[in-house]
């Protein structure tokens, strides 16, 4: 106790109050804001559960729901692949290595609005540089990869996988470089192809990393608001507006903030589960040094 | 290493590369085109603008007549005091979660490594009434101050340096009679230099890329920050390309900037924070 007893807590007074004001306070507020009807201007007035009969009642909201699901899986798989394609290629012991890894990092520094419009811009119809080239070679009736309901939803979760493959790369990366290199030139020795090497050594040491970048993107595609604003803003007819960009419209459009605490409950309540499932799954599938 | 496994190695690194390169390329190269370029068929990647009087045009327009260099210098304020914020706030609650002893210490680091799943849909609602009842809306105060005071990152980051600092160091310290101020600002931070550097480019990253919190609290146009002005601009000027993207480039090019000239520091902090995961 040579600091005291006071000094901890006058350090830590910052870390305390944003805990209070802005996650705790904000969470019990938002779970009791989900049971009334609320727009801001006028008092909220309880209504009991109407705000999470009327979501489980509306079409919108489990299309909303499927869309969240899909744009997740992917976005999940998507970038864990990429990111540890990546994170192996820029693992090589090269000339100039740290400059490709320095490149593969640049999208994600860049703000999503940016890439949003660059890239509507590249996947524009007619004069958009990517349905001419497809067009060149051959290929018929490209559809509008953001104006087609079937398509939007696709093309959002490429643009943010393109956005996001090397920040899970630097992740993986740092995974990587834990393992020690003894195993490799042991397997080496025994003759194990580069291939075995992958599926012996370095998936099984990994599984904690991978683990930890499965939470941290599944939390990010949850959030996903940004691309979906820069680029199709939910359109067309929300087919492209996941969970997290339905709860901004419901609660900064229509100013229907009771109805959107509830929605954000239902993203609060799928977050909580699947980290808790993959928590209780994980010293099934994670496996460590030691 | 075969030589042909290194060829075939920077084969692959090129072509990973001109994925990641060719929308950076083509939104620069758009935003010298004129407007009739932009629609031209087959797209063509230079402009006939370029290296003439025209050349800049775009630009003076996105500059002079939007005001974007306002954008620009706005969320150099916003970002950069919110990374300042967020210096002190995580440096201070990493050092107190790695040297103090404290009754009910686990609780509040537990609480903020869990509070960090979270996603911000949940909390942001109230958070808008309460900046409300603050009187904060179309301030940067609610871009600044909630991003200040919640670093879980960045109070892991520190947490985690500080705890690898030998001991001895403190305790020489003590017997040369710091107190707890001292031990922190005069013996522990100076230490922090790389730590400190990676949190300050990660958060000013972040805060400088927000969109969440621009779009719902600034309502005047002088406010903006530059991705919040270039959404309005996407608004306003839908169709406009070749204005658009060069609105896109001054709005990433800061950014860029920064960067390149820190990049070790960016990987690095990335690195620190991955392997402590």
């Amino acid at each position: 106790m040579r600091y005291g007893k006071v000094a901890p807590w006058l350090f830590i007074t910052p870390t305390i109050l944003g805990l209070v004001f802005f996650r705790i306070g904000p969470i019990i507020a938002a779970f009791l804001a989900s049971f009334t009807s609320w727009n801001v201007f006028s008092p909220p007035q309880w209504i009991g559960t109407s705000n999470y009969v009327e979501l489980f009642n509306s079409g919108t909201f489990w299309m909303i729901l499927r869309n969240t699901l899909v744009f997740s899986l992917m976005y999940v798989m998507g970038v864990m692949v990429c990111g540890l394609f990546l994170a192996i290629l820029v693992n090589n012991r090269l000339r100039a290595i740290t400059f490709f890894r320095g490149l593969y990092y640049l999208p994600v520094i860049t703000s999503t609005v940016a890439i949003g419009v660059v890239w509507s811009w590249i996947l524009s119809p007619r004069f958009g540089v990517l349905p001419n080239v497809l067009a060149d070679l051959g290929v018929h009736n490209i559809p509008s990869f953001l104006g087609d309901s079937r398509y939007a939803l696709l093309t959002l979760v490429m643009v943010y996988i393109w956005k996001m493959s090397g920040y899970h790369m630097i992740l993986f990366l740092a995974g990587l470089q834990n393992i020690p290199e003894e195993y490799y030139e042991a397997a080496k020795i025994d003759g194990a192809t580069r291939w075995q090497s992958l599926r012996h050594i370095t998936l099984p040491l990994l599984s904690s990393t991978t683990f930890f970048i499965g939470i941290i993107a599944l939390i990010q595609s949850l959030q996903s608001f940004d691309i979906t604003m820069a680029m199709t803003e939910g359109g067309p007819n929300y087919a492209s507006a996941t969970l997290s960009f339905f709860t901004y419209i419901n609660a900064f459009v229509h100013f229907r903030m009771g109805y959107a605490s509830a929605m954000s409950f239902v993203l609060l309540i799928i977050v909580g589960v699947i980290t808790f499932i993959n928590f209780y799954a994980r010293k099934y599938w994670v496996e460590t040094v030691d | 290493m075969k030589i042909y496994r290194k060829i075939a190695l920077y084969v692959l690194l090129l072509f990973v590369g001109s994925l990641t390169v060719f929308p950076f390329l083509w939104m620069v190269a758009t935003s010298f085109k004129s407007m009739g370029e932009v629609f031209r068929l087959p797209p063509t990647f230079t402009s006939s603008a370029l290296f003439t009087d025209r050349m800049w045009d775009n630009y003076r327009t996105v500059l002079d007549q939007h005001n974007f260099l306002r954008y620009v210098l706005n969320s150099v304020i916003v970002a950069g005091s919110a990374a300042l914020g967020q210096l002190f706030t995580c440096s201070l609650g990493g050092f107190a979660f790695a040297r103090m002893k404290f009754r009910g210490k686990n609780i509040v680091f537990g609480t903020l490594l869990a509070t960090m799943m979270i996603p911000v849909e949940v909390t942001i609602i109230p958070e808008y009434l309460l900046m409300l009842k603050l009187g904060w809306y179309n301030t940067y105060l609610p871009l600044i101050v909630p991003s200040m005071l919640v670093g879980s990152f960045g109070t892991f980051l520190f947490r985690g340096f500080f705890e690898n600092i030998p001991s001895s160091i403190e305790e020489a310290a003590f017997i040369d009679g710091a107190n707890p101020w001292q031990m922190f600002y005069r013996v522990f931070f100076p230490n922090a230099k790389p730590v400190s550097a990676s949190l300050i480019i990660i958060a000013f990253m972040n805060n400088w890329n927000d969109l969440l919190r621009p779009v719902i609290y600034l309502e005047s146009n002088r406010l903006y920050t530059a991705t919040m002005g270039l959404m309005q601009f996407k608004g306003a000027y839908g169709a406009q390309w070749h204005l658009l993207l060069a609105a896109s480039v001054v709005s990433v090019i800061p950014l860029i900037v920064v960067y390149i000239s820190l990049q070790k520091y960016f990987v690095s902090g990335m690195l620190t924070s991955g392997s402590k995961g």
